[in-house]
């Protein structure tokens, strides 16, 4: 038996990299995290940072040039890097289920909403019968605030709120231990959208599921999560508690990050967008990625790639972090 | 009546002053842009296997019909060498196997097939390129009009491809073939027009629905050009790169229905490779399998060469037109 | 739909007006047609009459089926001709348009879900071959390969005479009643598939193979009892080469097409989706990527379905299979007019066939089209 104070996810040094013309991309470097039972974690970060790649490399649903090089994912203890694809397959969607960013698209256009839910309930078997299955629809449709007679409905009959909803229950549906939300409400309007994370973070608690929130949107992320991790140029640069992380973030990239942003707690200070662009994964500069847009910038930047500094559970990769309390450890 | 002044964006006054030169020099820039696209193009277009290969089976056929006027006024007798009337007289049996004097033998009339073949392959690229240029010259004009001023012009010619589209070609060349003479001449019209204003006028409209949008177009409108400037200096254009891949497809349809028309008698030809074919055939040559294998190798072949290197010409042709295609290769 | 058939009964109305010489000349100059013959049909076609009146009865007796009398078969009328013809061509083309359809979707969804590799290369290769291949050449090879060299099949015809002398039943009726009982099946098939997929979702679909063949057992029981059997084997016989030729030329175009509609929707998030959802893989394949994919492949399948038309008509010249194609190749030699114009008619009506089946098939498979 697992003890329940064990994390229910350990990542630990994953790598990931991709093989296209341009030649390799290192689309994820060394990525450490842990995740207890029941929590919610956030990983923010520009775009083409890394996100939705260690999301993918937790579905292990990754393109055919992707070449995990290092690191493990474990599930309890377990590591699903190593399992075989058909144990892989009857994981999916039972331990671990996805919201998919760009969620207009999830649901099967030639298929009922409900039958394609029911579709994933038939496959882990986690109802025995048909009308069994059709019940857990349609409460699993009343929980994410849609009327269950809509099962019987097309996807093209929803709007764009009405089918990231479905998307959720879809991914509700066999009980996960974790799920997975990659942006799940970036393309719906910021009413729609602050409704559907509200129900989220409700349903996350009233199931005690775990979540892993992925947003470029740091307000959203500080809404709905207890950890937070950052990620830069394929790297988690820092991360700690949610409250932590946000009050006095350590690396600069963090702080850069919270002021393109207006302030969560209503605070008012000068929006100020970040300069340059994120390096170029496939050439990264030597040492710390960030150091080419960085105001704090020294010589040691440049040429070795940042400590790991630490406060408790809050933790960083900077030579020069900004909440000082962070000392490397020994 | 004044001279005639290029309609368009207005000229500034130093450019008025030297309208003429000032012209050339449009003339040439955009020329310049077209070469350059051209060989960018080209270079794509080589870059492919299909591309090189079929450019390779053009230009060898190409030199082939350039060879036998060459052939027939130098060493070959017109008497015994002549593809229709030329009779070999020192063949004891006709058809008579490749020999020194005849490589591909004779067919079953005592006529050089070799002679046969190179006289054809003439007729086969006027044919093809005929029906192309009829094609493309009806498709462009339609698809520009029709996108242009749409409504009942457009519904008038979106249905009328329907039903060119609706009709089976080779049934319908066959009833043709009856009720008049079809010589090379009409039948590359017949075709041209079934071809240009079908499909190809469907395509090609859609590409100058998306041409219209353009804001050049409204800048056209704007600076005072007509309806027929509009059309012939920017829409047509525009449309070309795509006209010359259809006309690639149409010079295969071509070839294979005249094969088609030749083969079952129907036509009124000196020569052709479905001749050549429909006269082994009515000799009952052809179920001697391997044994007169000159008689259909190399017409068949031929055929089939042509037209899939055109074939695959319009599909080489086809990446170089449509970016998007392009990417999957990536 | 009725605009484009009126369409096609003009024109071709109007070609004929339009040939050198006129349409009442070939009755006139008709020596198997008895004089007094000759004035009836005058009349009944208003030959003497300006263009437009003749136009205008042109159309009353196409729309009541009178097409006309055939020269070359004086006196059957043309109706009577197609009316024997037209089934062996829907055959013939049904089997094979259906046989390479999947195929070809088989195939292109099989090579497009596993890239690379001997196999797609293959594929890809020997179907372009065939597709470009010139049909009536590639049909003679194949009777000298399999009719000649190996014997297996007849080398064309529509029946062997040996085996039909003495049969005191007609060609066309155990024709008929091939063609019915094919209907049948098939009818009985889906049927099988449809009731086992509404109402159980707990029975293996495997389930469905024992009975279908179970129904096919019956048939053709019913068939060697009937005592007709072994007509209708030679019938069928006869279509082999011709049908595998058909399907040979034609599956590639369905197959590439698949293929790259394939590639197009594996890209799509809902593929995606379904492998996330831990469906096994042909199931994700199957259900997910080619049933999306298969929507602009049935677009297509009109072309297919044209194209196989034509073809028809070069295979059933080149294997003497007496269809409607032959018979307009017949009918255009001996300047049958009558009968050219019926079965361009006919060949016109089986291509709107064609679009008419293909719309109802795809607003069936696209519920977006469904419901607007």
């Amino acid at each position: 038996m697992t003890d329940r104070r064990d994390p229910l996810l350990k990542v630990d040094g994953l790598s990931l990299s991709y093989q296209t013309r341009q030649g390799e991309v290192q689309a994820v470097r060394d990525v450490s995290f842990e995740l207890a039972r029941g929590s919610a974690l956030g990983l923010v970060g520009e775009s083409g940072c890394g996100k939705t790649s260690v999301a993918n490399c937790l579905m292990r649903l990754l393109p055919d040039n992707a070449r995990l090089s290092a690191g493990r994912v474990l599930l309890d203890g377990q590591d699903i890097l190593l399992l075989t694809e058909e144990e892989m397959r009857l994981l999916r969607w039972r331990r671990i289920s996805m919201v998919f960013q760009a969620a207009m698209n999830v649901l099967d256009p030639v298929y009922r909403v409900g039958q394609q839910i029911i579709e994933a309930i038939e496959t882990h078997g986690v109802e025995s019968t048909d009308s069994g299955a059709r019940e857990r629809v349609a409460r699993l449709l009343r929980m994410v605030g849609l009327d269950p007679q809509l099962m019987e409905r097309y996807p093209h009959e929803f709007s764009g709120g009405m089918r990231q909803r479905a998307v959720i229950a879809m991914a509700l549906s066999c009980d996960p231990d974790l799920m997975i939300a990659d942006e799940p409400t970036t393309a719906l309007d910021v009413i729609v959208q602050d409704r559907i994370l509200r129900e989220l973070k409700a349903i996350q608690q009233q199931l005690a599921m775990s979540l892993i929130y992925i947003s470029h949107d740091i307000a959203v992320v500080a809404e709905v999560t207890d950890v937070v991790g950052v990620m830069y140029a394929g790297r988690l640069v820092e991360m700690g508690e949610t409250a932590d992380v946000f009050r006095a973030p350590a690396h600069p990239y963090t702080a850069a990050l919270m002021s393109s942003f207006p302030s969560v707690s209503g605070e008012r200070h000068l929006l100020t967008s970040l300069p340059g662009e994120p390096p170029n994964l496939s050439d990264p500069p030597p040492g710390c990625p960030f150091h080419p847009r960085c105001a704090y910038a020294t010589d040691v930047c440049r040429v070795e790639y940042p400590p790991e500094v630490r406060a408790g559970s809050h933790r960083a990769a900077c030579w020069h972090p900004l909440d000082a309390t962070l000392v490397p450890q020994s | 009546m004044t001279t005639p002044e290029p309609v368009g964006p207005t000229p500034t006054p130093e450019l008025a002053v030297d309208a003429g030169s000032s012209r050339l020099r449009f003339v040439l820039a955009r020329l310049r842009l077209m070469w350059r696209s051209f060989r960018s193009g080209g270079g794509t277009f080589l870059e492919s296997h299909m591309g090189r290969l079929s450019l390779f089976i053009i230009i060898v056929y190409a030199l082939m019909a350039v060879a036998h006027p060459i052939l027939m006024a130098s060493v070959w007798d017109p008497a015994t060498y002549d593809p229709v009337t030329g009779y070999s007289f020192d063949q004891v049996e006709q058809p008579a196997p490749p020999s020194w004097k005849h490589p591909l033998g004779t067919d079953p009339l005592g006529r050089d097939v070799l002679s046969q073949l190179l006289y054809s392959t003439r007729s086969e690229f006027v044919l093809g390129i005929t029906a192309a240029l009829v094609t493309v010259t009806i498709a462009t004009f339609v698809g520009a009009v029709a996108a242009y001023y749409g409504r009942l012009l457009d519904a008038f010619f979106m249905r009328l491809a329907d039903l060119m589209i609706a009709l089976p070609a080779i049934s319908l060349l066959i009833v043709l073939s009856a009720l008049f003479h079809l010589n090379l001449f009409y039948l590359a019209l017949i075709i041209g027009v079934l071809s240009g204003f079908g499909g190809t006028a469907i395509i090609l409209k859609s590409q100058a629905l998306s041409i219209k949008v353009k804001p050049f177009i409204e800048a056209a409108r704007v600076a005072g050009g007509g309806h027929f400037h509009i059309i012939f200096v920017h829409i047509i254009p525009h449309l070309l790169p795509l006209a010359l891949l259809y006309m690639m497809f149409t010079v295969t349809s071509a070839i294979f229905a005249e094969a088609v028309l030749s083969f079952l008698g129907l036509l009124d030809l000196r020569m052709s490779w479905g001749i050549m074919i429909h006269t082994a055939n009515t000799g009952g040559y052809l179920l001697g399998g391997t044994r007169y294998w000159w008689l259909i190798v190399p017409a068949g072949a031929s055929i089939t060469l042509l037209c899939s290197a055109f074939y695959l010409a319009g599909r080489a042709l086809d990446e170089v037109v449509n970016p998007r295609l392009r990417q999957r290769h990536d | 739909m009725v605009l484009t058939l009126f369409l096609i009964i003009t024109l071709t109305f109007f070609l004929v007006e339009a040939q050198p010489g006129d349409y009442a000349s070939f009755y006139v100059l008709n020596p198997d047609i008895p004089p007094e013959v000759k004035d009836q049909i005058r009349a009944a076609f208003g030959l003497d009459r300006p263009v437009w009146q003749q136009y205008l009865i042109h159309l009353k007796n196409t729309a009541t089926g009178n097409l006309g009398v055939s020269f070359g078969n004086y006196p059957r009328p043309v109706i009577d001709v197609l009316a024997e013809r037209v089934p062996r061509t829907l055959m013939l083309f049904l089997t094979a348009t259906a046989v390479s359809f999947y195929i070809g979707f088989f195939l292109g969804k099989a090579i497009a879900w596993r890239r690379g590799g001997l196999f797609e290369y293959a594929t890809t290769i020997s179907g372009a071959v065939l597709f470009t291949a010139f049909t009536p050449a590639f049909a003679l090879m194949m009777i000298w390969a399999f009719a000649f060299k190996l014997g297996w099949f007849p080398v064309g015809k529509f029946l062997d005479p040996l085996v039909w002398r003495g049969a005191d039943v007609s060609a066309n009726y155990v024709f008929g009643n091939m063609l019915l009982s094919a209907v049948a099946f098939i009818v009985f098939a889906l049927l099988v598939m449809l009731l086992l997929r509404r109402f159980g979702r707990r029975v293996p679909s495997a389930a469905a193979l024992p009975i279908v063949l179970g129904g096919a057992v019956v048939i053709a029981a019913a068939w060697t009892v009937s005592g007709i059997g072994g007509l209708a084997l030679d019938i069928v016989k006869h279509m082999v080469l011709p049908v595998a030729t058909l399907t040979l030329i034609s599956f590639a175009g369905t197959m590439l097409l698949t293929r790259n509609s394939m590639l197009e929707t594996i890209r799509e998030d809902y593929v995606m989706a379904a492998r996330a959802k831990g469906l096994p893989d042909k199931q994700v394949r199957d259900r997910h990527a080619a049933r999306n994919a298969m929507l602009p492949v049935v677009t297509s399948l009109v072309y297919s379905l044209i194209f196989a038309i034509d073809g028809s008509v070069i295979i059933e010249s080149v294997f003497s299979w007496p269809g409607t194609g032959l018979t307009l190749l017949q009918a255009v030699r001996s300047e049958d007019l009558p009968l050219v114009m019926g079965a361009i008619l006919f060949i016109g009506v089986l291509s709107l066939l064609a679009h008419v089946i293909v719309d109802v098939l795809y607003v069936y498979l696209d519920p977006r089209i469904r419901y607007q």
